[in-house]
């Protein structure tokens, strides 16, 4: 029956107005893609993969995740993997990933330039940017409280910072893992010391975020006084135009490398070694002044960037030994939530 | 004989003897037991079973953790909360609405002011809730000139929770309040009672089932609500939906989730069954459209319709604000810190984020009328055939509606990862968990349609000479359009504004909007969150103005108004 | 096409009653319908009339018996393969098509092609008197255009019966009455055979060619409306149809052909057969309010009674009248021409002995 017809006929149009919109948006599929979790904010891996498509002409298609989250679906997909990379990522993320022999050796070929803290004896993973933790203060809350920027670990525990800090939570972010191995390095691995220092800290500590730079922004507005930051996240923050300060501990700091590894079972292995080859190299890695991207290069033939390194000067910056991060982090991040986070 | 043996057999001869229906319940069943009854035994299993023996072990490795009881019961605590106050709201709105006596254009502020959280994507009100509140926010600090409030916590969590899901109470409340006859309380002022007695003997008591299953409802939408506590929450107080999240995301215990999701399961099938075989036992809810001759309600005294207003205005004011400032971020550089005008956040999602779009677009495209088919196919089937089962399945069929997203999700990332059937990293699985999570509105539409049209309207066209086929699609499937589009819509809408189920379940093929913006907020690029949250508004309500559009072009001449169901 | 009749044989049906268990609905009912008769069931509400109907229709299966349609069992058949056209208590239109639509919605499963619809519909409408509602929708008409939209849709299809499920109860009096004539003529003129359900007995009265009495599922009486009347075989009949006195009285003797027996104190001769009845039996008497003669209180026979209550309704006067223990009720046509009793007022009865019907058996 015509009338029937077309009541019914014009009931399509919706959808077909749907499905367009949403096809018509697909991007084109390129010939070589490789897939990768990435741990690095899509600010800072887009372009990255961007100039390694240029470069090679292979595409990335990544989706970016905590370090955790990252972790957990890499772990979870161990049967299938769905992506052949994971990008990116402080190293004891990758630490852990091990154990669970979710990874695939591979050296690339500037493997053997690499510093050994830089890379992995098996070639497990390898190191693409070291990216030291910086304390970060806002200056209209240090002017307020007639405060110098914090230089101290100790000064944090000041009461006109309390409950005005912000920094990670271990169970989801790797920079609160290198925070507490920071912590512990500092008190000489004495535990006891360590987390007694932590347990004095808590009350001042108004957030644990979930990522590493969840506290970055409460800072900058000023919502949270002072926090404990990878200096990617701190210069961002800075270069944003929010009115901050970047400072030091005398005491030291740690430094947490960031990785690159090949997933086992991976279904595109040689593109990700491809990419693998070109992170580790100083192709990628003197782009990092160009796309202001603050990290530490990892590769020795690349140079700091001169206002970054300004920032370094004077800093007491030790890296972390991730054997014995690797070792004792699950230990070490379950005392921390028992004793630290929610203290009875 | 017997009779009921006879009745028994009876229904199967006579499913067996219709061979179209024998069809469509086997294929509605495997649909079920495989996107909602086995999920929910593999998240049984993985509580329960250890190397193939029943433990009640990982529960208990669970509750003894301080940490979790404590989730536990301020997930409880939070949600009597935020059902007690919203329901307040809901009612106070309600009552403002339908017994004031407002002019059209009030209760068309009003009506658009509780529409906007129910199609805003998660995090909008958290958003603007740190902005606002927080030690140096735009209403504590610099207007009020408090220092160092906290904004995390209970009581943020709460606030921002009443204020996204009163909607609900209100949308529940709405028709009951109008459903009392005025004629009722004229009655009881004739009969020279005051104003505030008719409202506490006769309004009141009649409006309590509806009360009780808007509280339920906002229960358990609070329950089950992982984004708002992961923004606003803080470390003090911690909630199960959330606690489950980090379990999995950051501590990688697969196990762990799963238990924490059965331990939400528990009291969120408590108020499943008490609305269910409770509440709605009490009450009957009849859309009515029809406006027939009234007299003037005498029930709100004349002075206090102003402060009714007024305050209904200040809650609708206070979701406004909330959704300028969101769009204000969504067009200054950096809130907070740079507020010059710009587009470029926008420019980012529409380049960037175009592969989210474009995801979502399509699975919510893919989902909406495969949940409004469904929908109506079901609701058809156990409204009006008999056959054996009948009942299971339409409980069955509301399960995963029931339960909170994470549990749904984290029941579907243990089920589909290995074989036999693998489904993590395609579409099928998203759209299969929208489906058979957001139909069961459709569903309940179609049900209460059907309930409305005459049976002896079918047996007529079958006594015309149509068979059972052409009865369904000439006669009943034009009645119960309405509740296709509606079921249609309420799909799309969830879809785009889902977060809790799917947060799991997206991969490197396919992303979601909402997972963006969570993605962006911890990130902290607020103007790409902001961009897409109101791009998702956007999109939402135009859906919902053609869907509305749709409604009014395809009603039957006389029949009821399906337009409030959205808010379901 | 020539009538076609139906028959019943045996039909029954059951149910499951929530309180009391197995019940029949309708229990061992045969009766024939011939080639262009209406036929009513009679009955009150939960006799098994709708039911019976219904399994006629095809829209309930019998538990046990058959049905036929002419010469052809459809026991087996759904209702969409029995070219029947039911008429519904609530008409059933269809709420999203037009008056049109409706209509031709049978004759557009059949696949007839558009003129001959166009043309049908057209013709079937104008004989209902609805030319020119085509474009109307149901929720737009009275109930009376309903019901002849109803019967419009259903005969258009040219069925071999129609069935009609109490499709006046829903009109107002007036209407009611209108309509019951229309259905008759055009279902005489039409030539096809029909099925009437309906609690009114005067409505069954009016238009049928025979009634089918039932009570607790089961045929009690079967025949004309006159010969209802005249020879109801039960109390039960007696009651439903018309109003009805009913008296004791004991048989004092028998003779051939006739009865004498004792009423109220009367002595009455009555026409009936004597091997039903033995000397001292109590027999039950079907005496119809207006048969009784009241005659003033001077009369020399008759028997003696007392005016309680009048109603006058101007063709006719109904009074109560006492007589001994019993109250009676007496109806006197013409009153304001022959005579009104008032309330108090001593009368005399006189029962006719050709106006009483003996009913079989003893004391009910």
């Amino acid at each position: 029956m015509p009338r029937f017809c077309s009541r019914y006929s014009c009931l399509a149009i919706p959808f077909l107005l749907v499905w367009l919109l949403g096809w018509a948006a697909a991007p084109a599929v390129a010939a070589d893609t490789v897939n990768a979790y990435s741990i690095w904010p899509e600010n800072w891996a887009r372009p990255m993969f961007q100039e390694f498509e240029k470069a090679t002409g292979i595409k990335v298609n990544f989706v970016r995740f905590s370090s955790g989250e990252a972790l957990a679906r890499v772990i979870h997909e161990k049967n299938n993997p769905q992506v052949d990379v994971l990008f990116g990522g402080p190293v004891e993320t990758h630490a852990a990933g091990i154990k669970e022999g979710i990874f695939e050796p591979y050296k690339p070929p500037s493997f053997n330039v690499l510093p050994p803290r830089f890379r992995h004896s098996e070639g497990q993973w390898v190191a693409i940017a070291d990216d030291p933790l910086v304390f970060m203060s806002n200056n209209t809350f240090l002017k307020e409280h007639n405060l110098k920027p914090p230089a101290s670990w100790g000064d944090l525990l000041d009461p006109a910072y309390k409950n005005m800090i912000q920094m990670a939570d271990a169970r989801t972010s790797g920079t609160a893992v290198t925070r507490i191995f920071s912590v512990l390095e500092t008190y000489g691995r004495d535990e006891e010391k360590a987390f007694d220092y932590m347990k004095k800290l808590r009350p001042n500590v108004q957030l644990y975020t979930k990522s590493g730079g969840g506290g970055t922004l409460p800072v900058g507005l000023g919502q949270a006084g002072a926090g404990i930051f990878f200096i990617v996240d701190a210069l961002d923050t800075k270069a944003k135009g929010y009115d901050v300060t970047i400072s030091f501990p005398k005491e030291g700091i740690g430094t947490s490398a960031e990785a690159i590894a090949l997933l086992k079972g991976a279904k595109n292995p040689e593109l990700g070694k491809k990419l693998i080859d070109w992170a580790a190299s100083p192709a990628m890695q003197s782009l990092f002044a160009k796309y202001k991207i603050n990290f530490v290069p990892a590769h020795p033939e690349v140079k700091i960037e001169p206002s970054l390194a300004e920032v370094l000067k004077g800093a007491k910056i030790f890296p972390i030994d991730d054997a014995f991060a690797g070792a004792n982090r699950k230990r070490i991040v379950e005392r921390w939530v028992n004793e630290v986070l929610n203290p009875k | 004989m017997t009779s009921i043996a006879a009745a028994r057999t009876d229904g199967w001869r006579r499913t067996l003897r219709d061979p179209a229906l024998f069809v469509t319940v086997f294929i509605l069943w495997a649909l079920l037991a495989l996107f909602i009854l086995f999920p929910l035994a593999k998240l049984l299993a993985r509580t329960f079973l250890d190397g193939g023996q029943i433990t009640l072990g990982n529960l208990v490795a669970i509750l003894r953790d301080v940490n979790h009881r404590q989730a536990f019961w301020n997930s409880l605590l939070l949600a009597a909360l935020v059902g007690l106050c919203g329901t307040v709201l809901g009612f106070v709105y309600a009552f403002a609405a339908v017994r004031a006596n407002l002019s059209r254009a009030w209760i068309t502020v009003l009506d658009a002011a509780s529409l906007l959280p129910l199609i805003s994507p998660p995090f909008t009100t958290a958003i603007a809730m740190i902005y606002s509140f927080g030690p140096r926010g735009l209403i504590t600090y610099h207007l009020l000139g408090i220092k160092g409030f906290t904004v995390y916590g209970l009581h943020s969590t709460l606030f921002s929770e009443t204020l996204t899901y009163f909607p609900i109470a209100y949308l529940t409340l709405k028709p009951i309040l109008a459903g009392i006859d005025p004629n009722v309380e004229d009655m009881a002022f004739s009969l020279g009672s005051s104003r505030w007695r008719v409202f506490r003997t006769v309004t009141l008591p009649l409006t309590v089932p509806g009360l009780a299953n808007a509280f339920l409802l906002l229960f358990a939408a609070s329950l089950a609500d992982f984004a708002t506590p992961l923004i606003l929450a803080g470390n003090s107080f911690p909630v199960l939906p959330t606690q489950a999240y980090l379990q999995i995301t950051g501590l990688f215990d697969l196990k762990g989730g799963a238990v924490l999701s059965f331990v939400l399961l528990v009291p969120a099938l408590v108020v499943y069954l008490l609305q269910r075989f409770w509440v709605s036992r009490k009450y009957y809810v009849t859309i009515t459209g029809k406006v027939g001759a009234q007299t003037t309600i005498k029930s709100l005294a004349p002075w206090a319709r102003a402060p009714l207003l007024g305050a209904c205005l200040l809650l609708a004011g206070v979701v406004l604000y909330f959704y300028v400032l969101l769009f204000y971020a969504s067009v200054v550089v950096a809130l907070g810190a740079n507020h010059a005008w710009t587009w470029r956040h926008y420019q980012v999602i529409f380049t960037e984020g175009l592969k989210a779009i474009r995801d979502t677009l399509v699975i919510a495209g893919a989902g909406m009328p495969l949940g409004g088919l469904y929908g109506i196919l079901l609701g058809y089937l156990v409204a009006k055939k008999i056959f054996p089962g009948r009942q299971a399945m339409e409980i069955v069929s509301m399960i995963n509606y029931a339960l909170p997203g994470t549990i749904v999700g984290i029941a579907y990332l243990i089920a589909f990862n290995d074989p036999p059937i693998v489904l993590t990293g395609t579409a099928l699985i998203i759209v299969a968990c929208y489906v058979f999570r957001y139909s069961p509105t459709g569903i309940r539409a179609t049900v209460a349609l059907l309930q409305q049209i005459d049976p002896s309207i079918e047996e007529a066209s079958q006594g015309l000479g149509a068979g059972s086929g052409t009865t369904f699609r000439r006669i009943t499937l034009p009645l119960i359009l309405p509740a296709f589009f509606a079921g249609l819509g309420v799909v799309f809408i969830r879809s785009m504004t889902a977060i809790s189920a799917t947060i799991f379940l997206v991969s490197i093929n396919w992303t979601l909007i909402t997972v963006r913006i969570l993605e962006n907020m911890t990130e902290l690029s607020l103007g790409p969150a902001a961009a897409f949250s109101v791009l998702v508004v956007v999109i939402v309500f135009a859906v919902i103005v053609a869907i509305s559009g749709l409604l009014r072009r395809f009603r039957t001449p006389g029949a009821v108004d399906m337009t409030s169901i959205l808010g379901g | 096409m020539s009538a076609v009749g139906i028959r019943l044989e045996g039909i029954s049906k059951r149910f499951a009653h929530r309180v009391k268990g197995e019940v029949y609905a309708v229990r061992d009912v045969s009766l024939t319908v011939q080639p262009a008769e209406l036929l009513t069931l009679l009955g009150p509400s939960g006799c098994g009339k709708t039911t019976t109907l219904r399994m006629i229709a095809g829209f309930e299966q019998p538990d046990a018996g058959r049905v036929f349609i002419g010469e052809q069992d459809v026991t087996g058949l759904m209702a969409n393969q029995r070219n029947i056209g039911f008429v519904f208590q609530n008409y059933a239109l269809f709420p999203h098509l037009s008056v049109f639509e409706n209509v031709a919605y049978g004759l557009r499963v059949q696949r007839q092609p558009e003129q001959e619809i166009a043309r049908a519909v057209g013709d079937v409408l104008a004989l209902v008197g609805l030319q020119g509602y085509d474009r109307q929708f149901p929720n737009q008409l009275s109930g009376g255009e309903q019901q002849r939209v109803a019967l419009a849709r259903a005969i258009v299809i040219r069925p071999r019966v129609l069935l009609f499920d109490e499709p006046l109860s829903n009109l107002d009096a007036k209407l009611r009455v209108h309509m019951r004539g229309e259905l008759r003529e055009l279902q005489q003129r039409l030539r096809i055979s029909a099925v009437y359900v309906t609690h009114d007995q005067e409505e069954a009265m009016a238009i049928s060619d025979r009634i089918a009495v039932m009570h607790q599922g089961q045929i009690v009486q079967e025949g004309t409306a006159e010969s209802l009347y005249r020879h109801p075989g039960s109390e039960f009949v007696a009651q439903f149809i018309g109003r009805t006195n009913l008296l004791s009285g004991r048989v004092r003797s028998a003779g051939p052909g006739e009865i004498e027996l004792e009423v109220a104190g009367q002595h009455l001769r009555l026409p009936g057969d004597a091997e039903r009845a033995t000397a001292g039996q109590i027999l039950r008497l079907v005496v119809r309010p207006e048969v009784i003669e009241l005659r003033p209180a001077d009369s020399p026979d008759g028997i003696a009674g007392t005016i309680v209550s009048r109603t006058f309704l101007g063709e006719k006067a109904e009074y109560q009248v006492r007589v001994g223990a019993d109250l009676l009720q007496v109806t006197s046509y013409n009153p304001v021409q022959r005579g009104l009793f008032t309330v108090g007022q001593p009368v005399r009865l006189h029962f006719p002995a050709e106006g009483i019907q003996l009913l079989p058996g003893g004391p009910a």
